[in-house]
């Protein structure tokens, strides 16, 4: 059948002799793709590297009501002698580290005990529950639960542990420790799924060989999976890692950076010298060195679990 | 040291049979093979063995014991996965020395465990690389070694020849044979390549549809299979089957005559013929059909035959040739004809 029908093509091409090949130019051919991807990118660029663009341009620049006033690297040189820049970094440091320990931690215990159970698509569903509400709506959710509405406080006392009202925010670790807890309570889910879809990934048979071998769960887990889940942690830290220190609403809503610039985190600080104090152009150049610290860590760590995690 | 015995061993998922009622009863010391097509039941069978799962019903007895309830890392059962399963994070020291740690063996003792263990499989330069730097076969001897290190009671073996090359699977074979001769473990081993299970088996458990088809040694299995399943599986190429019927104690299919079986007339029957069996005549003899193909294999050329309805393939001399479609006449081996019901498939003589 398919010879028959070879066949008749072939007659039909040499009744029309004059079917000419078309040829595209190369340079067409090369540029096609581009045309297509274009859309993309300008409303990428026009969204993202216009505005990053622009604030780096504007950090060497002392911005006033009358005009820009060029700076040099002012801004710069003041930024780091600014001892407030520092305490902010100190802080963003401090309470991410904490949180991303702990939810690092938390995450993968969870996923440890849940990865291998049958119920696990309801406990995904569960676990993701937090990260699905607004973040500043949760936020205020633990304003009122450790500050305004003395829950937390409550309940304690209730228990019996303390015997009178904490002040959340009136104490430097308090606050912290709040903002560390909300954090927490929102942002596990997102690690929790994806360790728990790290280690489902993981080839059945190697368990199984690991069992055979005499190992316990919890050993198969310390010598197999957890080594293995490398790059994915390193992956989930770094997605975290740079959300978390743009730490913005929690520390907006529920302490403001009280007390005493103790839970000042650096893009708090951004903000309150750009839109509290208009110095536009420091509260850029705030921005521009945080992102160049930000891509440092972030290669750092990439680089370094990636090398390591490869079989 | 262990004997195995299964009683009335059944597997099922909801309505899915895997095994239905395995009784077998392996020796200690023994080497037996599970050969059987993709799907029969067989893998499931050993990780019954293993604890890795759960029968439905019946035992699981190692030494007297039954271990039904008795977890896979309790159970002093050692086994060599198809894909090998070794640890990617670590080397292969490490990887031979997981077990020796996992089951509280005297750390004074690993180094030199693990030396006898790889030297026994040849690995001996290998051991601080990690798997992925080392190719199928090595890796293949890497996971052969960490399950011999420990000297286990049971060893399993699930298909681990089937991801190496030819050549690498004939030099694998000699070698497992040779280990399981030496350490004396008894040694189930699942396959579904016939060749395997012929050359490394001290007994063969053939099984289809989650059933035992037939139990025996390569020998009793070759030359006397229990129904056509048995007989179409073993023997590369295998037994060729003929159907037909019986008419006045002579046989008759299409193209093919055999007078003296005994049989009642107009029984449909099934006829088998080994291609070794089937010889070229220069007259008209039991068989007549035209070539269809010649395969030469260096040692011997095999030729394929048709009938009016069916491909047939007999053993020739190494250096018969002929023109396609050349008329061939076949006489058989009288006495090694074997004939099987043509609805059960059950073997008549």
């Amino acid at each position: 059948m398919t010879q028959s029908a070879a066949t008749s093509e072939g007659t039909a091409i040499s009744a029309v002799p004059s079917l000419r090949r078309r040829r595209r130019s190369p340079f067409r051919r090369k540029l096609f793709p581009y045309l297509l991807v274009a859309p993309a990118v300008i409303y990428l660029l026009m969204i993202t590297l216009y505005p990053g663009v622009y604030a780096i341009y504007q950090s060497f620049f002392f911005v006033t009501f009358t005009g820009w006033v060029p700076a040099g690297f002012e801004n710069y040189t003041n930024l780091l002698r600014d001892r407030e820049f520092w305490a902010a970094l100190w802080n963003t440091l401090v309470i991410g580290g904490i949180s991303l320990a702990l939810e690092c931690v938390i995450a993968m215990t969870l996923a440890f005990y849940a990865y291998r159970d049958p119920f696990i698509r309801g406990w995904r569903i569960i676990f993701l529950m937090p990260m699905l509400f607004m973040p500043s709506a949760v936020a205020f959710i633990w304003k009122l639960a450790f500050n305004d509405g003395r829950v937390v406080s409550d309940l304690l006392m209730q228990l019996g542990l303390i015997s009178e009202n904490i002040d959340f925010l009136g104490d430097v670790w308090n606050a912290r420790l709040t903002l560390i807890v909300a954090d927490v309570w929102q942002w596990t889910p997102f690690l929790f799924i994806i360790f728990v879809a790290g280690l489902q990934a993981q080839d059945k048979e190697i368990e199984e060989a690991a069992r055979l071998d005499g190992a316990s769960w919890p050993a198969i887990f310390w010598n197999i999976s957890l080594p293995l889940m490398r790059p994915v942690i390193a992956v989930a830290v770094i997605l975290r890692g740079i959300d978390i220190t743009t730490m913005f609403a929690n520390v907006f809503i529920i302490t403001q950076g009280t007390p005493g610039g103790a839970t000042e985190t650096i893009s708090y600080f951004i903000y309150r010298m750009g839109f509290r104090t208009f110095n536009f152009g420091y509260a850029s150049a705030a921005s521009a060195l945080m992102l160049i610290f930000t891509i440092i860590v972030a290669q750092l760590l990439l680089k370094r679990f990636f090398r390591s995690g490869r079989a | 040291m262990a004997e195995i015995e299964l009683r009335n061993v059944r597997k099922h998922w909801g309505d899915f049979v895997g095994v239905d009622d395995v009784n077998l009863k392996i020796a200690d010391e023994e080497f037996v093979v599970f050969l059987g097509p993709s799907g029969c039941g067989k893998t499931t069978t050993m990780r019954m063995i293993a604890g890795l799962e759960d029968p439905s019903g019946g035992e699981v007895i190692i030494d007297g014991e039954v271990v039904n309830d008795v977890d896979a890392r309790d159970r002093d059962v050692a086994m060599v996965f198809q894909s090998y399963a070794l640890y990617p994070n670590m080397t292969i020291f490490e990887n031979i020395r997981f077990p020796l740690r996992m089951r509280g063996v005297p750390k004074a003792q690993h180094v030199e465990l693990v030396k006898r263990a790889a030297e026994m499989v040849e690995l001996g330069d290998y051991l601080d690389r990690k798997p992925g730097a080392l190719s199928g076969g090595q890796r293949q001897r890497a996971a052969l070694a960490r399950a011999v290190v420990r000297q286990p009671d049971v060893f399993l073996m699930d298909e681990p020849l089937s991801n190496l090359d030819a050549k690498l699977r004939s030099a694998m074979r000699v070698q497992i044979k040779h280990l399981q001769r030496r350490l004396k473990i008894t040694t189930v081993y699942v396959t579904h390549d016939q060749v395997e299970a012929m050359t490394l088996a001290d007994r063969i458990v053939i099984m289809n549809g989650g059933a035992i088809q037939q139990i025996g040694t390569p020998d009793e299995i070759y030359s006397n299979p229990a129904n056509t399943f048995i007989a179409g599986f073993i023997g590369s190429p295998p037994m060729n089957l003929i159907r037909g019927r019986v008419e006045g104690g002579t046989f008759i299919a299409p193209g093919v005559k055999v007078e003296g079986i005994d049989a009642e007339s107009g029984r449909a029957v099934t006829l088998g013929v080994r291609p070794e069996d089937c010889h070229l005549n220069s007259a008209p003899a039991e068989m007549t059909g035209i070539v269809f193909g010649i395969e030469p294999t260096g040692d011997q050329t095999l030729v394929s035959l048709r009938t009016d309805d069916d491909l047939f393939e007999i053993r020739a001399d190494r250096d018969f040739r002929a023109p396609l479609d050349t008329t061939a006449h076949i006489s058989f081996d009288r006495d090694r004809l074997y004939l099987f019901d043509g609805v059960s498939g059950e073997r008549l003589r």
